[in-house]
């Protein structure tokens, strides 16, 4: 086949630059490990979703030192969690699913781009180097309300960061003479032992414990005021942990009355 | 000068036309649906409800993408066919039967998107008449089994016309023992053997399993499969539309500069490569996707860059052949001989523009096939602005160019308004400039494509330079000027159509080039061996990434069902949307 002298220099230029292009692309992949998105998860039915240990109750779980993972459904038109926190400068693996179409999962102007294909679970790793907040939307067309799906990414310092929940209780009434009990149950999500301190008001008593919860485990505290020194009628409670904070209220009834009072708890 | 196409074979000018026209009324409902989307989704003007956007997009992408370049194509491949062999085809009832089946079609297809537009759809075949599912129809959205069946019909009519050209070859064949394929049909015939193999995809994505279950008669499918059945298709078909502005570069584009192609076996290596490695790309449109094995991705993206080297070998024989006719015509010096190039010439100019915005769309296509440099732009508004520096103007500017050498040959008229022409073709660069200027910009700052209102509560865009407002300007005026030219294009034809008492001054007649097929090898016109081969690779690069998604999910997925796109299916989900948001608060 006869070809012009040009003509082969030029073919010869397009395949080093085709060549030199794979060799680029290698090189990021093996040399700087940016690894794609690929089958190594398990596929997961999306009606089973919800009764999965991971994707029934998405959220952000430590699972190793300076290791987290974010499980994440894409559904039409929201995301759970929202918003998703997360510590900065740690590896954070997402795991995203979605429970009825393709949706896409993107956080604009960075490369944490995936889609979310119903039966499939995308796994990607990343890492944010400071702390502040990132807009998550969805980036294939998913229905009629696919221009307001979108999340929140909320990148928190490191010492700011943490797993910790709160609840507490009381009951909602009590008889004159009677104790009133708060419960409180601190969880610590994290692996590193919470170090701690409860702090807690009813009515105008005060009471204060310190606390540590073990990793990945749950402390319960009580505290008990009589309700002799409150007196007759509705009284505040408030416990905090850190920044978390629970109140509400509990009732002191007179035996003569049987009125119920609506007591709050969350 | 020759006698007209017209008068030659005026039977097969008139089927031409008939596609010309089918193509020509899709571009001009795209063209409006183009604006229409350039406006609101910048929010420089709204006039349609956002959830209709996504009528009028899925309107957009089947009407231009599918339609309207399909129909050149067929127009233009006939007229190739039967001016290169000289003869028309064996019997041309099939043809109009091929025609026929791809009108139907689209017909079925655009009621079922348009009726989106309409507050109270009808009911057609058990389902709201509705197809709000874009051209790439995503399972498990689901549109109406009308959209699935007209997209079918469109397919079918397109694989005959494939065979009918192969008929007219074989009689030419029997007729003319041992002669080389004129290159044309070379052109055509590896065309449509590309288009055979990557197109099985689609069809077993649309007959064995999305038809069926808009039907109800499966109750599944598997969303990753049918995906994947589509790109198997959808990166074939973007060099299915790319290849008439190929064929038109090759031969009408020298003879237009006053000269000849300059390599006629390079052309056939081109197109060659092209039913080589167009089909075993397709899973780079799905980096992102979970459930592909990296190792395929891999392995996509190595095939792909090859897929650069045609792109290449046609720059080089596109500008030598310029460059040869520049001198024919007296242009002389290294860079001098541009001047001496016919730009009044609107046909001569539409491609020669054309082929200088492909060139930077191919540059931002090698991005996009950089799998790890995919995840900044995967799904951004940076994909369409390759989009339409592809499709959008290497395709559509240089048939539109060619129409204005071809429709002359195909009507016995003079073409109207040649000054008009040449304003038309550069304000369609100027326009697509501007357009793909902004979405490439704004694509990297990862505002994303396919949407009504890319503006978000939670955050705004770091645009580093410019500002979003400058960005929205750009695209929104991009995108009139390119309504604007559209519609002045439509216009010429309309006037030439009807400009009966002229004669056409175009002269039809295409040299042969330079380095003739003598130079070439006999091997390259071995059909059989390049389908064998691009058969082989199809499998290698197919069969594993199949196996495992079936593997993984099943042939029919997890009890996957419909998600119709409907008024109903709306309230339906912001039900469903409140009852979530009271379990997580």
């Amino acid at each position: 086949m006869r070809i012009h002298q040009y003509e082969k220099i030029w073919i010869a230029g397009a395949m080093i630059l085709i060549v030199g292009f794979i060799v680029t692309i290698t090189y990021g992949s093996v040399g700087l490990g940016i690894t794609m998105i690929g089958d190594e998860e398990e596929t997961i039915a999306p009606d089973e979703l919800n009764d999965d240990e991971q994707f029934g109750e998405p959220r952000v779980e430590q699972v190793g030192e300076n290791e987290y993972a974010a499980y994440v459904v894409a559904q039409t038109f929201i995301f759970q969690p929202d918003p998703i926190e997360i510590p900065a400068n740690n590896e954070i693996t997402f795991y995203v699913t979605s429970r009825d179409v393709i949706h896409g999962f993107y956080v604009p102007g960075t490369n944490i781009n995936a889609m979310a294909i119903p039966g499939q679970v995308a796994e990607l790793t990343v890492e944010f180097d400071e702390p502040g907040e990132h807009g998550l939307i969805c980036h294939e067309y998913c229905g009629s309300g696919h221009h307001t799906m979108e999340g929140l990414i909320v990148v928190q310092s490191e010492d700011e960061f943490d797993l910790t929940e709160l609840s507490a209780e009381t009951p909602d009434t009590v008889a004159p003479g009677e104790q009133i009990q708060l419960n409180a149950t601190v969880e610590n999500g994290q692996l590193e032992p919470l170090e701690t301190t409860v702090n807690a008001e009813i009515g105008d008593q005060t009471f204060q414990q310190d606390l540590t919860v073990d990793g990945k485990s749950t402390q319960n505290v009580t505290f008990t005021a009589d309700s002799t020194q409150l007196g007759v009628g509705e009284h505040d409670w408030t416990v905090t942990v850190d920044d978390y904070e629970e109140t509400g209220t509990v009732e002191v009834v007179s035996n003569e009355t049987d009125e119920q009072a609506g007591g709050d708890e969350s | 000068m020759t006698a007209l196409f017209v008068d030659e074979y005026p039977a097969e000018a008139r089927l031409v036309k008939a596609a010309f026209l089918s193509s020509f009324i899709a571009f001009g409902i795209g063209a409006l649906f183009g604006i229409i989307q350039a406006l609101h989704r910048t929010d420089i003007f709204r006039f349609i409800d956002s959830i209709k956007y996504y009528t009028v997009l899925t309107g957009h992408g089947v009407f231009l993408v599918i339609a309207f370049t399909i129909f050149f194509l067929v127009g233009l491949y006939q007229w190739a066919v039967t001016d290169s062999l000289e003869r028309g085809p064996v019997d041309i009832r099939f043809t109009w039967f091929w025609y026929g089946l791809m009108a139907i079609g689209s017909f079925l297809a655009a009621i079922s998107i348009l009726a989106g537009f309409l507050e109270q759809p009808p009911m057609v075949l058990g389902a709201e008449l509705r197809a709000n599912v874009l051209f790439t129809f995503y399972a498990p959205l689901e549109a109406n089994p009308l959209y699935y069946i007209g997209l079918a019909l469109f397919l079918v009519g397109t694989w005959l016309a494939g065979i009918d050209w192969f008929r007219t070859w074989w009689a030419w064949r029997d007729e003319n023992p041992g002669e080389r394929i004129p290159l044309r049909t070379f052109m055509v015939l590896t065309t449509m053997m590309m288009f055979f193999l990557g197109s099985v995809g689609v069809i077993v994505s649309i007959l064995v399993f999305i038809l069926p279950w808009s039907l109800e008669i499966t109750e599944s499918l598997n969303p990753l499969l049918t995906r994947t059945l589509f790109w198997f298709f959808g990166h074939m078909i973007v060099y299915f539309w790319l290849l008439p502005a190929y064929l038109l570069w090759y031969s009408v584009l020298p003879k237009l500069s006053g000269g000849r192609l300059f390599s006629d076996p390079l052309a056939r290596v081109v197109f060659i490569l092209f039913v080589l490695l167009s089909t075993p790309v397709g899973i780079h449109h799905q980096y992102m996707d979970p459930g592909i094995a990296e190792g395929f991705k891999f392995i996509a993206m190595t095939n792909t860059m090859f897929l650069l080297l045609p792109s290449f070998l046609t720059a080089f024989t596109v500008v030598a052949s310029m460059e040869h006719g520049a001198r024919q015509r007296g242009g002389e010096g290294r860079f001098n001989w541009l001047q001496a190039l016919p730009w009044r010439n609107p046909a001569f100019t539409g491609m020669a523009l054309a082929g200088l915005v492909f060139a930077f769309g191919g540059f931002t296509g090698i991005v996009n096939a950089g799998m790890n440099i995919n995840y900044l732009v995967h799904n951004a508004l940076w994909i369409p602005g390759h989009i339409h520096a592809q499709v959008g103007t290497a395709t559509a500017l240089t048939l539109m160019a060619g129409s204005y050498w071809l429709v002359p040959q195909l009507t016995g008229n003079r073409l109207v308004g040649r000054q008009v022409a040449l304003f038309q073709v550069v304000l369609w660069f100027v326009g697509i400039v501007f357009m793909t200027n902004s979405m490439f910009r704004a694509g990297l700052v990862g505002v994303p494509r396919r949407t009504a209102e890319p503006q978000y509560q939670g955050f705004e865009y770091d645009v580093p330079v410019g500002s979003m407002g400058e960005l929205n300007a750009q695209l929104a005026l991009g995108g009139t000027l390119l309504f604007i030219s559209a519609m002045l294009f439509l216009v010429l034809m309309l006037l030439t159509v009807f400009n009966n008492d002229s004669e056409p001054i175009v002269d039809g007649t295409l040299p042969p080039a330079l380095s003739g097929p003598e130079d070439s090898p006999q091997v390259l016109d071995n059909l059989r061996l390049w389908f064998g081969i691009a058969f082989a690779l199809v499998v290698l690069a197919y069969a594993l990434p199949l196996a495992g998604i079936v593997a993984q999910s099943g042939l029919f997925g997890q009890d996957i069902p419909p998600f119709p796109v409907s008024s109903e299916a709306v309230m339906y989900l912001e039900f469903g949307l409140d009852y979530v948001g009271a379990l997580v608060t």
